[in-house]
């Protein structure tokens, strides 16, 4: 951590405070700095880093879930190219977290699809279908803000839903059941206000915060080029995505077709996060003539992580291969991605490598 | 609890929703005067899903449904097979309500049906009809299967006549309309009571439910929470089109009831009109203006058959699909009649809490368990999601972001002649 990066939220607190404002919650958001106008477009450090804390995890069938809080956040929602900014509600208590992986490789499970309970005292608080997000520190997660009754014991039941996308290799016929985990989450305004919070001086630089430690929990970074499998035929960014491309002699079982796999792995420039929930489709030209128009399937594989993926029926040194991103990833963003992978401004150009 | 200056009305749909002893005993002291017509069981209808023609119509020929109902699902004493003590206490329990009202929304409309679980107490499965065990129907859910043994389903467009009702039937009064109904608790014990409303005005009036919005933004004229009206009669299975044709059980049906909360906050304050028309019917219904207001202009079809085959083709160009296509496309026979008959109503019901959520009771009556299985799994839009990322399991996925399936029964509604406790194989 670098210190000129840090200056302690302080000096906000103490101000909202003398405002009169009773409620924390209240505090911290008045502290929280107002988005950059002038912004990158693509991925910037954000005006801000809050950090966050795991309340617990638990585990029911295939899954293992993680239930994390933090002050409420604004996010970009992300619908098709519709990009729109969600702000903190006054009467929002806090961002949950939550992060699904398999208990067996814990591998972090995008687009199981999750949605949270809370109750207190039995009684229903609030219940919400949770979008898909993207964040510096965490990477893919899914998070909501939500109001509470104060501070208490909250019982939060997460419900995560089967995996539709293709799984492959040693995931074939897995994720395919949806499950429920219950945590109790004793929360209190108090124990809140000791999350981190600190302003970043260099915020609207390109670059990322560090992934954050999580302890036990995986994140949701993608495994570097030289621990992909098959051969790496070359790699570029489109909107700061980072597409990483490579070849299988054979597709993973689970796939019956017969050819070439050709996979391309998406992660975030910087931090290597993974990228989901994109559409997209290759080009692969051979001396002049196009041999391949193809979608990539979302697939989820042990060795290839979250990738993008299809049969081809050969691919030769020399071939000139075109990704082209039809539908912006589409997961909800924290701060310093909303104008990134598409975003605020969308744009992800094509990109074409020569293999 | 209740002002003295309440209007009458007001009072008996508080009573209704709240469900209370306490708001029925209000009610009822001020229901001098409001006798409802009384009945004569031998002029019922022999099926026991006969309501469309004794409830009012809207104009376009569209059911209104009475406005007050409740769900009585009840235990039979003892293991095994029903004693014959037990069926004629039931057979006076049943005959009782239909001496005590007309056969009408103005009266009371009811009907009992019975779960696999009761059939497995004579160890053998009803003749002539398929009833399944529940089971969850899409990729995120996991409801609680209701496994009482039977549930009796009250409806009347006044409130004080499902409130009588309910209240001889548990034993609270002996009475109902001055006409001597048994208990139901004499055979049986009442697992659950569930109550509900439906029609304009209604959904309005309780919209201090959580899980609507506090911008009260439900409409006067909305028949339902979600702030449209549903049920069209080009949209419906007719009472025959459902009906057992041959067997024992000839002339009864199949019931599915689920129990389902809404979440609205987003539907209302996140969505405009137009995405509330595309999730809740379709692409083509917002992008042709075909719903205004509450849907009045619908008359008596949605218009939905036209984008049933679009549901792929519009997840790609528009990122969302509508609630009504993707059941739709499942919902008709090769002949293209409609299969399901739908009868669902609006409550603040929490199972399982005194808290007044926004929830809504499904019944569906069809032919087969099966054919309402399909639809409800064609409405998880699973090629949709396939099709683009932009359509999520539950994102942009119709209406899927704001219903959360908590329980489901599956029913088997015998024909009158065979309501009280039927053998697997009546004669």
């Amino acid at each position: 951590m670098e210190r000129r990066d840090l200056l302690r939220a302080g000096g906000a607190f103490a101000v909202a405070s003398m405002a009169g404002c009773s409620s924390l919650a209240e505090t911290q958001a008045g502290g929280v700095p107002s988005v950059l106008e002038d912004r990158p477009d693509g991925v910037y450090r954000p005006t801000h880093v809050e950090g966050m804390e795991t309340v617990d995890t638990a585990t029911s069938g295939e899954y293992a879930v993680g239930l994390l809080y933090s002050y409420p956040h604004r996010f970009w929602n992300v619908n098709g190219d519709d990009v729109s900014l969600t702000e903190i509600d006054r009467d929002d208590a806090v961002h949950l977290m939550a992060s699904v992986w398999d208990r067996e490789s814990k591998t972090v499970l995008p687009e199981t699809g999750l949605s949270a309970e809370l109750y207190r005292d039995g009684s229903l608080v609030s219940q919400e279908t949770i979008y898909p997000m993207l964040s510096q520190p965490m990477g893919f997660h899914y998070g909501a803000n939500f109001g509470l009754d104060g501070d208490g014991t909250y019982d939060v039941r997460l419900s995560v839903g089967a995996m539709q996308i293709r799984r492959t290799g040693a995931f074939e016929g897995r994720f395919g059941d949806p499950a429920t985990v219950d945590i109790p989450f004793e929360y209190s305004e108090n124990a809140k206000a000791e999350i981190d919070f600190r302003q970043l001086e260099d915020a609207g630089t390109p670059g990322a915060v560090d992934p954050m430690s999580m302890g036990s929990l995986p994140t949701a970074v993608a495994p570097a080029e030289s621990a992909l499998p098959g051969t790496v035929l070359g790699s570029g960014t489109s909107n700061d995505a980072r597409l990483v491309v490579t070849v299988l002699d054979d597709p993973p079982s689970g796939i019956d077709e017969s050819g070439t796999y050709l996979a391309v792995s998406a992660r975030s420039r910087y931090n290597r996060m993974v990228i989901p929930a994109m559409g997209l489709s290759a080009t692969l030209d051979r001396d002049g003539e196009t041999i391949a128009d193809t979608v990539l399937e979302r697939t989820l594989n042990p060795e290839l992580g979250y990738h993008y993926g299809t049969v081809v029926e050969s691919v030769a040194s020399g071939d000139d291969l075109t990704l082209s991103v039809t539908v912006q990833p589409q997961t909800a963003r924290h701060e310093g991605y909303e104008t990134a992978f598409g975003g605020l401004l969308g744009g992800m150009p094509d990109l074409t490598l020569g293999l | 609890m209740f002002d003295g200056d309440l209007p009458r009305r007001t009072v008996m749909k508080a009573a209704v929703a709240i469900g209370s002893a306490g708001a029925l005993s209000a009610c009822l002291n001020r229901a001098d005067g409001a006798d409802a017509p009384t009945g004569d069981p031998d002029a019922k209808p022999s099926r026991q899903h006969a309501w469309r023609e004794h409830v009012r119509h809207d104009d376009h020929g569209n059911t209104q449904l009475p406005a007050h109902q409740i769900l009585i699902y009840f235990d039979i004493d003892g293991a095994g097979p029903p004693a014959d003590d037990d069926r004629a206490g039931l057979v006076e329990t049943l005959d009782g309500l239909d001496r005590a009202y007309e056969w009408s929304n103005d009266g009371l409309l009811h009907s009992v049906a019975y779960s696999p679980s009761y059939f497995d107490r004579f160890d053998v499965d009803p003749a002539g009809v398929s009833l399944p065990e529940p089971s969850a129907l899409s990729p995120f859910e996991s409801p609680t299967f209701d496994r009482q043994d039977a549930v009796l389903h009250l409806a009347s467009d006044r409130p004080e006549v499902v409130l009588a009702a309910d209240r001889a039937l548990r034993g609270e009064r002996e009475t109902a309309n001055g006409v001597t109904v048994p208990s139901l608790t004499d055979v049986a014990t009442i697992d659950s009571r569930r109550t509900g409303f439906v029609g304009a005005g209604l959904p309005a009036e309780n919209q201090d439910a959580a899980g609507v919005p506090d911008s009260r933004p439900v409409p006067e004229a909305s028949p339902l929470f979600m702030g449209f009206t549903a049920g069209f009669r080009g949209n419906q299975a007719t009472e025959s089109y459902v009906t057992l044709d041959s067997g024992p059980f000839a002339g009864g049906t199949t019931k599915v009831i689920a129990n389902i909360r809404q979440r609205l906050d987003d539907w209302y304050d996140e969505q405009s009109y137009d995405e509330r028309v595309t999730e809740l019917f379709s692409p083509g219904h917002a992008e042709n203006d075909l719903v205004e207001g509450v849907g009045e202009t619908l008359g008596a079809d949605s218009g939905i058959d036209r984008f049933v085959d679009d549901v792929v083709a519009d997840a790609k160009e528009y990122g969302r699909v509508g609630h009504a296509q993707k059941a739709a496309r499942a919902n008709r026979d090769p002949e293209g009649n409609v299969r399901l008959l739908r009868r669902h109503f609006e409550s603040t019901d929490d199972i399982g809490s005194e808290k007044a959520v926004a929830s809504l009771h499904f019944p569906s009556l069809q032919r087969t368990i099966a054919e309402f299985e399909t639809v409800r799994r064609s409405m998880n839009g699973t090629d949709a999601t396939a099709a683009t990322p932009a359509v999520r399991q539950r994102v942009n996925n119709g209406i899927l972001e704001y219903i959360f399936a908590r329980r489901r029964g599956y029913f088997l509604v015998p024909p009158r002649r065979h309501r009280a406790l039927p053998t697997p194989d009546p004669e």
